[in-house]
């Protein structure tokens, strides 16, 4: 009992504080800034270690709670167990609403602390400041969010003794541990390029001395959503027994709409450090990139869109639609304030250049963002008009996306050989001529393996298009500069683009030809699919402390058993299927166990689904996180990066340093 | 001399010949079927339409619930009567449960909205980016101050030192 309630009161505590160290850090830093008050300054850091701290504390103090057992907290009852393993007991943590306001909150104020460090030799620099206090504020909204309306740490009803433990879903498989965290360090860490957005605004200095600070975080943020969007669609395949990664729900489009802007954004934001154009749209593409993580953030967890795994929560919606409010109407009222300010010079020569394909994808990215809004907010508003309930499923967004998926593709394969500023007929024939011929090879494969549909066709044939074109500019890199030419951002980037294209390929031959069929298998009579056999072995039975379930063994191939498994979690009621997966490098078995009655019965429902090409999904994941890492990594530095650049002042003469681009290829992009 | 003549089948043959092959290879590949599916397949094109109706957001492809599983095999009755297309199986599961078990929005009224706004945003995009590729290769020769002449010349100093200096930025 007293131990109890010395994590309700320590957790509180640390809330407590921390609102009010990111209050105060906010007031006295912004204050500062604007009176000069040299000393008040000096103090600032100090708010920043204290949030930072309590927000560490708030999380420990609750893992503490859930791994001690400690069932006077609310929560504790609510997701904790004394007979989950410990691993699933961490989890835990982040397994329902409160708990994954403390992990955003952590990884929120841990930033906020890491940015303070890095910079608290040069607060006096207004634009710094201002960052500071931006991230100052939202970090006391998500504590006041934790600390009021949600009350994490609210104390549960009296004499419970043990609780369900988390979602059954939430603790059959280790990515549980992964999934979040690595997505929150990409979703939440999207406040800091916006936060220097907001600063830059207030002082404004619009021009690209923000942009230069932010960009080495924007791209290492951008890689953690990515890994973390990809674990999840691989903790769905793993877990939920319907052999797919990506279903369309409000949460999985949540995480996906800051995605797109963000991408959107890592790319325009090139236009701006090389021509000093787009001033306004970057800033609005990071503005839209921290409001949809809210407003995605209100969509699921305020109970208005029912999904798997929202967790409904009427109390703090209000909260986070008005803080959603604030965001965008400050952010638009900085933005017309400054309207004079962000008028950038620069002008465009040829749609046909670097730049005009950066603003193409641009303009896709952003309608690829409206319609998964779209068609996630759609339902809500139909009720809105007309108190009617509809669904917009995956069917939708799959016949909707697809087209946006192959024009991003053909933009892959086009833009990475383009120079700046224009290019001719003669040249993209002769710089897109090898990349065509791996698209021919590659379309060539597909048909010769069978693929049979225009989309997927296109699919595979624009796919290796992009990654011709990816894998050209790349071997021109390492040919002039050995390893080195795989640094930097614009080759780093290349290597991310084979990964997308892997991951689009793969995703493309999955949807278009999984091979699925359900049997009654009986032991000694072997069943053919696909050209491959199934025997079911025998039906088994295992028992933990709070489940029970049954294990089918099938052998594939006459060769090794995979077990499929039911599961019946005692406190629950509900039966969680568990697949069993051969992986291979051409496609995946993928089983599920549909219905057993009994250990040693002769029979079982199994479902048999083939799926092609699934591990170049995540393969495509690993590329994608080593091309980050490696574009985050400095390059060779050749111009000084804010030197004014092809400030097109004379149509026709290339200013100096850019001078034979045109005729040379330049796989480095910004660093030539 | 090998190089010129990859030069020249770059220029023009090469991507003849390259077209030639794409679109036999297409008309091959999409050509050799009929397009048709298994019943398993259409089982699980329909379900995938259709979403379970006592359960959040999931398909009755996804869900294994009572309703779901009621509605699967109403499907797999349907289709393994070979007579109703697609649409009509799934009109009568609509009439059956309601409206609300419609993965896919239909195409009338407000719900319309959902299929017509992605055209009209996808529409005003093209457009706008048209415009702005006009305005700003009209703004082309906008005006530089002294002080941009300055700035593009302590910047290319600072860059290239007296490396070479015949390459001065426009008068």
């Amino acid at each position: 009992m007293t131990a109890a309630s010395i994590n309700g009161v320590l957790g509180h505590s640390a809330l407590m504080v921390g609102l009010v160290a990111s209050l105060f850090g906010a007031l006295a830093l912004g204050y500062a800034t604007v009176t000069g008050d040299r000393r008040l300054m000096r103090t600032a850091p100090n708010y920043a270690w204290l949030a930072g701290a309590a927000g560490v504390l708030a999380s420990a103090v609750m893992l503490h709670a859930l791994l001690t057992y400690d069932f006077d907290l609310q929560y504790v009852q609510d997701v904790g167990s004394r007979s989950t393993p410990t691993l699933y007991n961490i989890a835990a943590l982040w397994s329902a609403l409160e708990g994954s306001i403390l992990l955003w909150l952590f990884v929120l104020a841990g930033y906020t602390a890491v940015l303070m460090r890095r910079y608290r030799q040069r607060l006096d620099d207004p634009l710094i400041a201002w960052t500071l206090v931006v991230m100052f504020v939202v970090s006391a909204f998500f504590f006041f969010l934790a600390f009021g309306p949600t009350d994490v740490f609210a104390t549960g009803a009296p004499g419970v003794t043990d609780g369900p433990g988390p979602n059954p879903l939430l603790q059959n498989h280790i990515l549980v541990m992964f999934h979040p965290p690595i997505l929150y360090l990409g979703y939440v860490g999207f406040t800091v390029p916006f936060a220097f957005a907001m600063a830059a605004l207030i002082t404004g200095r619009v021009g690209e001395g923000w942009l230069l600070e932010t960009r080495r975080f924007a791209l290492v943020v951008w890689g953690f959503l990515s890994i973390g969007i990809l674990l999840g669609g691989w903790w769905s395949y793993e877990v939920l027994g319907w052999s797919g990664v990506w279903a369309w729900d409000p949460v999985e489009n949540a995480s996906f709409l800051p995605w797109l802007t963000g991408t959107a954004y890592i790319h325009s934001v090139l236009v701006q450090e090389r021509r000093g154009m787009l001033r306004v749209w970057n800033i609005s593409l990071l503005v839209a990139t921290f409001a949809l993580t809210i407003l995605g953030t209100f969509l699921t967890r305020s109970g208005v869109i029912n999904s798997v795994h929202a967790f409904a929560d009427g109390t703090i919606g209000p909260w986070l639609l008005g803080f959603f409010g604030v965001i965008v109407v400050v952010s638009l009222g900085l933005i017309g304030w400054r309207g004079d300010r962000l008028r950038s010079p620069g002008a465009i020569d040829s749609p046909v250049s670097r730049e005009g394909a950066f603003l193409a994808n641009n303009v896709i990215f952003t309608v690829f963002a409206f319609v998964v809004l779209l068609g996630t907010v759609f339902p809500l508003i139909v009720e809105a008009l007309q108190d009617r309930r509809i669904a917009v499923g995956q069917p939708f967004f799959d016949r909707l996306t697809m087209p946006i998926g192959l024009v991003l593709l053909f933009l892959m394969a086009v833009a990475p050989v383009l120079p700046w500023r224009k290019a001719s007929g003669e040249l993209l024939r002769d710089r897109l001529f090898v990349p065509a011929v791996v698209g021919a090879i590659s379309l060539a494969v597909a048909v010769a393996v069978g693929a049979d549909q225009w989309a997927s066709l296109t699919a595979f044939a624009l796919g290796g298009f992009a990654a011709g074109a990816a894998g050209r500019q790349l071997a021109l890199a390492t040919r002039r500069q050995g390893w080195r030419g795989l640094v930097g951002r614009a080759n780093g980037g290349m290597i991310v683009h084979l990964g997308i294209i892997l991951i689009a390929v793969a995703l493309a031959a999955s949807n278009g030809y999984t091979r699925v069929a359900e049997f009654t298998m009986r032991v000694g009579e072997p069943v053919a699919f696909d050209g491959h056999t199934f025997e079911l072995l025998g039906i088994e039975e295992f028992e933990t402390e709070r489940s029970q379930g049954l294990k089918a063994q099938v052998s594939i191939d006459g060769g090794q058993a995979y077990a499929p498994a039911l599961t019946r979690f005692l406190n629950m009621g509900t039966d969680i299927g568990t697949p069993s997966v051969r992986t291979g490098f051409t496609k995946d078995i993928y089983l599920t166990l549909e219905q057993a009655t009994e250990a040693g019965a002769t029979e079982a429902q199994i479902k048999v689904f083939i799926k092609p090409m699934i591990l170049w999904m995540w393969i495509g994941g690993g590329l994608v996180a080593i091309g980050t890492v490696l574009a985050a990594f400095p390059g060779r530095r050749r111009r000084n990066p804010i030197a004014p650049v092809s400030a097109a002042a004379g149509a026709d003469v290339p200013p100096a340093g850019a001078d034979a681009s045109a005729e040379r290829d330049e796989p480095e992009g910004v660093h030539v | 001399m090998a190089a010129t003549t990859y030069q020249r089948v770059k220029r023009g043959p090469g991507w003849i010949v390259l077209a030639v092959v794409v679109v036999a290879l297409m008309a091959y590949g999409v050509g050799r079927t009929d397009g048709r599916l298994s019943p398993a397949e259409r089982v699980e094109s329909i379900s995938k339409r259709l979403a379970c109706p006592v359960c959040d957001g999931e398909s009755v492809f996804e869900s294994r619930n009572t309703a779901s599983n009621a509605i699967r095999n109403e499907i797999e009755v349907q289709v393994a009567g070979g007579v109703a297309s697609d649409d009509e199986i799934i009109t009568f599961i609509e009439q059956r449960y309601g409206g609300q078990v419609l993965l896919v929005p239909k195409a009338e009224g407000v719900d319309a909205l959902v299929w017509i706004l992605p055209v009209v945003a996808a529409v005003a995009g093209v457009t706008g980016l048209a415009l702005v590729f006009r305005t700003w290769q009209r703004a082309g020769t906008g005006s530089v101050t002294d002080d941009d002449r300055a700035l593009v010349e302590r910047a290319l100093r600072d860059e290239r030192g007296a490396r070479d200096d015949h390459d001065e930025p426009e008068r």
